[in-house]
């Protein structure tokens, strides 16, 4: 890490620790929020970005963590404990529903992971006994950690700020291990990443399975933040958001997803001065960004500067310059 | 990585540096937290209308305590939690009052944020549970389901005498609440529920449910959707040529579903809290002012939000104060009359619970046309 990096990184964490302070409660909730969803989008960036495979199924893993984090502290067990327990059932199912789904790829694999999520959905709404049914669950507790309660918005936004480091250095560190790399080699080339001996089906498996376990994750906080989950709120459309956040973003780049987020929760904060046509405009938008830069905003910013190395260094090659 | 790093979390900074932040004008605010997207944008543009309507009018008329009234719309894209972080936005803009929102889903969840801060809300939604659950900050416009189904299913019993019913609902918080108010009332009364069918917000293809109700040789069908999937239900029900009779509860009857289904709605019949063709001479004259304006004829959700104003506007006056905490207490077992105030367009009154109770009607729609077949009292 070079010093400018770290530098940049110890800037953008201050802001985050800082920022809470300068804003209503309402900004405090759009910021936490935010890292809930790029958890979320994290854990698909895993799965689309890195192996290359699309999932509609961020959403239903949310619900499953959700739910599991709510029912299980609602009925007294300590929060860390539901909490593991939301993601570890996300990888055992991500790695079950995986492992017959990843036979198939792309637009099929979208297919059967949106069958998975639409069948989640109807589990949580009908199984009424468990899950509360259509009218959902309401109160679930925020946690308390060493005896300070998080129940106030600024309180709970650290709570989530700390899952959210957390989370982002634990998947840095897989995507840098060679687990990651074989991930990247398998999107760039799949043949050639097997001829050199990486296992293709395991490698992707994993790779669907820790994202699914951070959609895990995301649920459990996200039933923390509203303190309220019913069956729709982890329906398709949840699913279809978390994917443009990630695309937006930038699949396949590290900040991509959070920037992706930041973008979808911010949005219609910034389009609400136009009144009625801002999910028109918002949808305008997503069009023109993916007509013109498919690899999202961050894959912009590297054609930027691939484009600006390359008139300094005429001779060089455009992989030379990307680098 | 390298310069990778900086450029998202300048334009990070950059965003959230526009986040607004909590300001205070001296104007009195009041919050619209309504259905203005997705599946609720139907009945939350009548109630932003009408909310409009009637605040330029008590503007107009000198304000509140002598403070013109600044009415902000909040979308809460029928999310629950859209919703929830909406009023949550409202409280930290300064609202003294939050107006809506009308889907029970969204209610029962922003409603502990209203609670919490100590801000009354008045809501449109119609589920039972909104005033079960002890928040003493919640008000409703209309009648809960546990109100008007009963008044419903008498009718039905005692004048039509139904031995049989098959039951059509939406399977989110509002049809189901309805749903079980319904069958409960039925079961009390001995009446068979010969058919259960549940479908989905925004279901397009009402064909197999209709297979069904119509398989089940009940006396009448009882329908309770939301306004555009009862246009679809009834079309279906038309073209399959049902011919019990078709009762339902506000909404199937709503001016909404008129305009969507058009003669499909003909013949249907059932109760409703509101309506703008009740023979009520200020309920004529708001339909009458609201359409010149607007160019649509009212909904029940239209005079519900009328209405509302209108009670901030009483409650504040009669408090000499906009104290939200003096608001909801004076709410409680309150009575108006539209002596008291004209623009409480029928006697209203609110029990401890923020449940509403006045005179409810029975109609059926006629060439499009909401007729008022009977008044029913106050219970």
């Amino acid at each position: 890490m070079s010093t400018r990096t770290s530098f940049s990184l110890v800037a953008g964490l201050a802001i985050l620790i800082l920022l809470p302070f300068t804003q209503s409660n309402y900004g405090v909730f759009v910021l936490s929020s935010w890292m809930v969803y790029s958890i979320a989008a994290m854990g698909l960036n895993l799965t689309l970005g890195y192996a290359g495979q699309v999932s509609l199924a961020q959403a239903s893993f949310m619900g499953i963590g959700a739910y599991t984090t709510a029912l299980m502290t609602m009925a007294g067990i300590p929060w860390p404990l539901a909490m593991l327990a939301a993601m570890v059932l996300c990888f055992v199912i991500g790695l079950l529903l995986g492992y017959p789904a990843l036979r198939v790829q792309h637009h099929f694999l979208a297919f059967v992971t949106l069958a998975f999520n639409a069948l989640v959905v109807l589990v949580l709404r009908n199984e009424e006994w468990l899950t509360g049914g259509t009218y959902g669950v309401v109160g679930i507790p925020r946690p308390e950690i060493l005896g300070l309660p998080t129940q106030k918005p600024l309180a709970f936004y650290f709570f989530v700020l700390a899952l959210f480091m957390l989370t982002a250095a634990a998947l840095y560190g897989i995507i840098r291990s060679p687990w990651g790399r074989a991930f990247r080699a398998l999107r760039e080339n799949p043949i050639r990443a097997n001829s050199l001996g990486v296992d293709i089906r395991k490698t992707t498996l994993l790779a669907f399975a820790i994202g699914s376990a951070c959609g895990g994750l995301a649920g459990g906080l996200v039933a923390q933040l509203t303190q309220f989950i019913d069956p729709n709120s982890f329906g398709l459309t949840i699913s279809l958001k978390v994917l443009l956040m990630v695309i937006v973003g930038g699949a396949g780049f590290f900040f991509g997803p959070i920037l992706g987020a930041l973008l979808i929760v911010l949005a219609p904060e910034f389009l609400r001065f136009t009144e009625g046509y801002y999910l028109m405009l918002y949808a305008a938008l997503v069009i023109v960004l993916m007509v013109f830069c498919p690899s999202g905003l961050l894959g912009l910013v590297e054609r930027a500067r691939t484009a600006l190395k390359l008139r300094q260094n005429p001779n060089a090659t455009t992989w030379e310059a990307g680098r | 990585m390298k310069s990778k790093t900086i450029a998202p979390l300048a334009i990070a900074l950059a965003l959230s540096a526009g986040l607004p932040n909590a300001s205070w004008a001296d104007t009195l605010k009041i919050a619209d937290v309504i259905e203005l997207s997705g599946a609720g944008a139907t009945v939350g543009a009548n109630w932003r209308d009408a909310l409009k309507l009637a605040f330029e009018e008590i503007n107009a008329a000198g304000g509140i305590l002598g403070q013109q009234v600044e009415v902000t719309d909040y979308d809460t894209q029928t999310d629950p939690t859209t919703s929830r972080a909406m009023v949550q936005k409202a409280i930290d803009d300064g609202a003294y009052v939050i107006m809506g929102p009308i889907y029970s889903g969204s209610v029962k969840v922003n409603m502990m944020v209203a609670q919490q801060n100590g801000i009354p809300q008045l809501t449109g939604a119609e589920a039972p549970f909104i005033t079960d659950m002890g928040n003493p900050y919640i008000f409703r416009t209309s009648f809960g389901a546990q109100q008007s189904m009963p008044k419903l299913v008498k009718y039905l019993a005692e004048d039509l005498k139904v031995k049989s019913v098959a039951v059509a609902w939406v399977n989110d918080d509002f049809g189901k609440g309805g749903r079980d108010s319904f069958v409960g009332e039925l079961e009390r009364r001995n009446i068979a529920v010969n058919a259960d069918v549940s479908s989905e917000v925004g279901q397009a293809d009402f064909a197999a449910d209709v297979i069904k109700l119509k398989s089940s040789n009940a006396d009448a069908v009882f329908a309770y959707l939301h306004e555009e999937e009862s246009a679809r239900f009834l079309k279906e029900m038309r073209k399959q040529g049902v011919t019990q009779p078709i009762f339902g509860e506000t909404t199937l009857m709503n001016q909404k579903v008129v305009d969507l289904a058009g003669d499909a709605v003909n013949g249907v019949r059932g109760h409703v809290g509101l309506s703008a063709n009740a023979p009520i001479p200020g309920i004529q004259e708001f339909a009458k002012k609201f359409e010149a304006k607007y160019n649509y004829k009212p909904d029940h959700n239209a005079i519900k939000a009328y209405m509302g104003a209108y009670v901030v506007k009483y409650v504040m006056t009669k408090n000499g104060t906009a104290d939200p905490q003096a608001f909801a207490d004076t709410l409680h077992g309150l009575t108006i009359t539209p002596a008291d105030e004209p623009g409480i367009l029928m006697e209203t009154s609110w029990d401890d619970k923020g449940e509403v109770n006045r005179d409810s009607f029975l109609v059926e729609v006629k060439d499009g046309q909401q007729t008022v077949v009977s008044t029913l009292p106050k219970l």
